[in-house]
């Protein structure tokens, strides 16, 4: 029989619930008093606390006007006399908004509405006697701060429309009730709790409503709802729920995203300003806040506002957590760049509050590098908290929630991945959610859920602490316990021997396309990385006093490694601020490293790599400047005249092969390499697609910045071979052979270069990027049995395996790696080095170099425009340690630079000297060594040094390193 | 100041900090036709924007034009 589906025309007793409820809501202001003198200023902000007005003065502000502006802050006042009716009451102030709005009465801050709170609570911070001036400061965004509150949804957009503001009065007795009736609905429509409790829950909240008069005009019956609620819901213990959950209150902060730095600060102030009020309001109420960067930014502008938090601080309500001075991406950023950020974190929380925190706060980053664990456990942190992997893989479920996790060197931290989302509501569904997905529920005591609205901040609500007053009254709720950051890692991880331990990369299964976003960046971030070494080590040398301005350029550096700017997800104007930060920061440290007479080799390695050191009389080109091929043959950390040597004799046939003293090349017109044989070796490199650029159609929907699907290889776009490969070029120690693609929008200039004195093959890339939705990668397919990849992390290298066995490996299909990454069987292997790309895939025998991206989400022109960056493919004997690529992708990214100074330090090799700097507290010179590939020595100093933690304090003395595997070592001389 | 110019340096700026995106595509008398990509091709309440526009165009430039708004979604939001 066939089955008809029945339409149900009437309304069931749930709706009949939820429509009462909403009745319900309409009396929680028992008075509501408009203000209707508000005048506005309409402004646009142009940097942290400077705005470009709209017009000389302010105009009046009426209900049912438009306000904001494009991007647009609003500056909205008034001076309130305050009706007699009024005096006496429990005041509140209420706008309804979609902006974001921080209040000030008679010159102090006093609280903030926003999409996710209309009131806030008058009465303790004002005089009713005296005439109140109110002064409001808006800044509107057309992405509200959560997509997952409905109910702000409805209110997004660049123009708004006023609906009032007010002074009011709350009826407490309703406002309790509709915090009731918004628990129990939300457990009464959830499926994750008992279904017999929630027919209980249908039943009787039904009945808790029919004892109210909607009628009546005045609303009568709450009082007796309230009480049946008490005695028949709360009062039955019938139901058990299990569970031990620790609510944590935090507010995501995303320094930069769909809005701009400058536009932080005042988010920042807005979501540390209803925090303190709640805490004023509710002594137990507890609150995480991350960032040491946007505590500076409120201590510099709002200092009335930071002592108050100050003074929260000391009471143990408010509490910083996460060193790292910003919420880094834990993929781009080198190793010395992360131990900068705790450094500098750090630093600015001892300053602030007399003490350093303990735990890594980075709920939000797209995955964490493997060589965190031994950064953050010599930074002074003992726990990590991160939430991603949990809840957006998408192929894994990771293994732990609370666990150990052991990186690199061998270096442990522990770890909490919390089930679910690091916004939340605390609503009991939410909650139950986390208890059902944790999975150390045997092992790892509490799971961890934290609540509060973010992405721009906000955070927790009136209504999330009054709901969580009410959880114990529920026995179908899990256990639940407020607390704060530290108290629920120490009480669950410390000491806790049942946890499982995760030795490797916490690889997210997601945003994949990070690694190449924003390509522009990336690059600059890679060059400045070094270039900060370099001018740190020469101020050093030359005792010049530039430490202090090496410390500002660095914090703003580290900014922009945040994981919404570096990562690339970002709108248009973050990439054009970014730029000019990366400009400027360039701009003075190049002022730093200044000029010479000759040449100094900054690295404590013997360079004897051929090198292109640029000079207008040079008779090769490399990114469009003049200069010579040379080996410097420089000691590690010395000086030398260079001079190049002339080389006339032929050294290269150009025929059907290219002939050079180390291969003999077949070439196919669009650059790539057909065969590649090695003389020296006796061997064929090449075994497919070589040095083929390959550009694919790239459509991974909303995630858009972000992600990378696995079926990106099903679309293939044809390119087309504009100008086949032909010798452009050639001098007595390079040949450069140019070929010219393109698309139908784009053009990709191939420049590769083939040398007399090195097995190196350079490809520099000259592209006019034009595409939309497209990933471009060059392909290597290497003659190699190998199924593992090496990849360089900056500080040691990660293996990765490059079969597809299980879901493991076949989620993994793409990867970040730095400097370089290899494919090796016992006697050889491929290597290629890059000088500012981070995404790869590794399948079989094939690496998949990413070049570029086209997305349009978040900013539609995102990679559009001219680029250029480099690739060395180094066909090499041995595997990667053996053969030095480490060091030869060390010489491909560090420049020489002229410079007259000493160094009069020991070289300290084989150990990689990550940093050479002046003391924080300027009373030693710190040097940073870093073990990179896998071994374990000694070295003798001759002297007694300190031996440092990553913040530069005292750990012991020794006149010898021992070294281990990938550590990394920090002296004070 | 052309409406072009205008269009480009002056409002674009603006719509581009709330991750929107405006394009000038054409002015024939008053018709001033604008192409919106990103957050502003969803937009709810575009129309808001556009009087905006208008009201700016007249305030700055002191020109009448009624804006024809052509909306570019993204693939994966053209539903």
């Amino acid at each position: 029989m066939a089955h008809i589906k029945v339409i149900r025309r009437s309304m069931r007793p749930e709706e009949w619930t939820d429509l009462r409820f909403g009745w319900l809501k309409r009396h929680i202001y028992s008075f509501k008093w408009e203000i209707e003198n508000l005048m506005i200023r309409d402004a646009r902000q142009v940097s942290e606390m400077k705005f470009e007005y709209y017009s000389e003065d302010y105009r009046p502000l009426n209900k049912g006007d438009m306000y904001f502006t494009p991007d647009g802050t609003a500056f909205i006042k008034a001076d309130v006399t305050l009706p007699e009716q009024l005096k006496g009451k429990e005041l509140w102030f209420s706008l309804k908004t979609a902006a974001e709005i921080c209040v000030k009465v008679n010159g102090r801050y006093i609280g903030g509405v926003d999409p996710n709170r209309e009131r806030m609570l008058l009465s303790p911070y004002i005089n009713e006697n005296e005439v109140l001036h109110f002064e409001m400061m808006g800044y509107n965004r057309s992405k509200p701060d959560d997509e997952r509150n409905p109910e702000s949804l409805s209110v997004r957009g660049c123009r708004q429309v006023f609906e009032g503001a007010y002074i009011c009065t709350v009826n407490h007795e309703v406002q309790d009730l509709v915090w009731d009736f918004e628990l129990l609905l939300d457990i009464a429509k959830s499926e994750l709790f008992n279904e017999d409790y929630r027919a209980f829950l249908n039943r009787e909240l039904c009945n808790a409503m029919n004892l109210i008069d909607f009628d009546s005009e005045e609303l009568t019956g709450v009082a007796e709802a309230k009480k049946y609620v008490d005695e028949v819901i709360y009062g039955n213990d019938n139901y058990k729920g299990s569970g031990d959950v620790a609510l944590i209150s935090h507010s995501h902060l995303d320094i930069a995203y769909y809005w701009r730095r400058i536009h932080s600060v005042q988010k920042n102030l807005r979501t540390v300003l209803i925090q303190l009020r709640l805490m004023d309001k509710y002594p137990d109420f507890r609150y995480t806040h991350t960032q040491p960067y946007v505590y500076e930014t409120l201590e510099k502008y709002y200092p009335e506002v930071f002592e108050e938090l100050k003074e929260k601080v000391a009471a143990g309500q408010f509490e910083p957590v996460g060193a790292m001075y910003v919420e880094p991406d834990c993929n781009v950023p080198s190793a010395e760049s992360l131990i900068r950020q705790c450094l500098y974190g750090q630093q600015t929380y001892k300053r602030m509050f007399g003490k350093t925190v303990n735990n890594a706060w980075l709920p939000d980053v797209f995955g964490n590098s493997w060589i965190l664990p031994q950064i953050l456990k010599k930074s002074g942190v003992d726990y990590f908290v991160s939430n991603k992997m949990s809840t957006w893989n998408d192929t894994n479920r990771f293994p732990h929630n609370n666990f150990r996790w052991r990186g690199i060197d061998g270096s442990e931290v522990l770890a909490c991945v919390p089930p679910t989302h690091f916004i939340t509501w605390n609503m009991p569904s939410q909650i139950q959610e986390n208890w059902e997905a944790y999975i150390d529920k045997d092992r790892g005591g509490q799971t961890l859920n934290m609540f509060g609205y973010g992405d721009g901040g906000s955070g927790c609500t009136e209504e999330m602490i009054e709901l969580m007053h009410r959880f114990d009254k529920l026995s179908i709720m899990p256990k639940c316990q407020h607390m704060r950051g530290d108290e629920f890692l120490e009480k669950n991880l410390k000491n806790n021997d049942s946890l499982e331990t995760w030795d490797g990369e916490l690889y997210l299964e997601m945003h994949r396309g990070t690694f190449t976003t924003k390509s522009v960046l990336k690059r600059y971030n890679r060059r400045l990385e070094f270039k900060f070494r370099t001018a740190e080590m020469l101020s050093l040398m030359k005792k010049d006093g530039n430490a202090d301005t090496i410390r500002d350029l660095y914090k703003r550096f580290l900014v922009n490694q945040f994981h919404d700017i570096i990562p690339g997800s970002h709108i248009h104007p973050v990439y054009e601020d970014a730029l000019a930060d990366y400009a400027e920061i360039e701009k003075a440290l190049d002022s730093i490293i200044g000029k010479g007479t000759k040449y100094f080799n900054t690295l404590n390695i013997k360079r004897d790599a051929l090198t292109f050191v640029p000079n207008k009389k040079g008779t090769s080109t490399r990114y469009g400047e003049k200069g010579n091929w040379l080996i410097p043959h420089m000691a590690p950390l010395s000086s030398a005249a260079l001079r190049s040597a002339r080389y006339s004799a032929e050294w290269i046939s150009v025929d059907d092969t290219v002939q050079t003293p180390y291969y003999t090349l077949k070439f196919r017109e669009d650059g790539s390499i057909e065969s590649l044989w090695d003389k020296e070796l006796c061997r064929e490199w090449v075994k497919g697609d070589f040095n083929k650029l390959k550009i694919y159609t790239d459509n991974p929907g909303n995630y858009d910045a972000w992600d990378i699907l696995p079926n990106y290889k099903d679309k293939q776009i044809a390119l087309k071979v504009k100008t086949p490969l032909h010798l452009v070029e050639k001098d007595g120690e390079c040949a450069t052979f140019e070929a010219v693609l393109a698309t139908e929008k784009s053009q990709w200039t191939m420049l590769i270069r083939l040398f007399r004195r090195s097995r190196g093959i350079e490809v520099e890339n000259i592209v006019d990027w034009q595409e939309k939705h497209k990933l471009a990668k060059a392909q290597f397919s290497c003659n190699v049995l190998t199924r593992k990849a090496l990849c360089d992390t900056s500080a040691g290298y990660i293996e990765r395996e490059t079969h597809r066995n299980t879901t493991w490996q076949q989620a993994r299909f793409e990867c970040c790696h730095h400097k370089w990454c290899d494919l090796s069987e016992a006697g050889g292997g491929i290597a290629i080095i890059n000088d500012g790309k981070y995404g790869a895939s590794f399948e079989e025998n094939t690496i998949g170099l990413s070049l570029l991206r086209a997305t349009i989400r978040p900013d539609v022109t995102s990679d559009m425009g001219m680029h250029s960056f480099s690739y060395m493919i180094v066909p090499h004997e041995n595997d990667a340690v053996t053969a030095g690529i480490n060091k030869l992708a060390l010489e491909y990214n560090v420049p020489l630079i002229k410079a007259d100074c000493e160094w009069t330090l020991p070289t300290f090799e084989p150990l990689y000297l990550q940093a050479a700097k002046l003391s924080e507290d300027g009373t030693m010179t710190v040097v940073r060594l870093s073990e990179q590939d896998g071994k374990r020595g000694r070295i003798a100093l001759g002297r007694k040094v300190r031996l440092l933690n990553m913040l530069e304090e005292v750990t012991g003395e020794t006149d010898v390193i021992e070294y281990s595997p990938f550590e990394i070592v920090t002296i004070g001389i | 100041m052309t409406v072009q110019s205008y269009v480009e340096n002056i409002l674009q700026p603006k719509l581009q900090g709330d991750g929107g995106w405006v394009e000038y595509a054409g002015l024939e008398g008053e018709k001033l036709t604008l192409i919106f990509r990103g957050e502003c091709s969803k937009c709810l309440i575009l129309h808001r924007c556009t009087d905006w526009i208008e009201q700016q165009i007249k305030l700055d430039l002191k020109k009448t034009v009624k804006v024809q708004a052509i909306r570019k979604k993204p693939y994966f939001q053209d539903v």
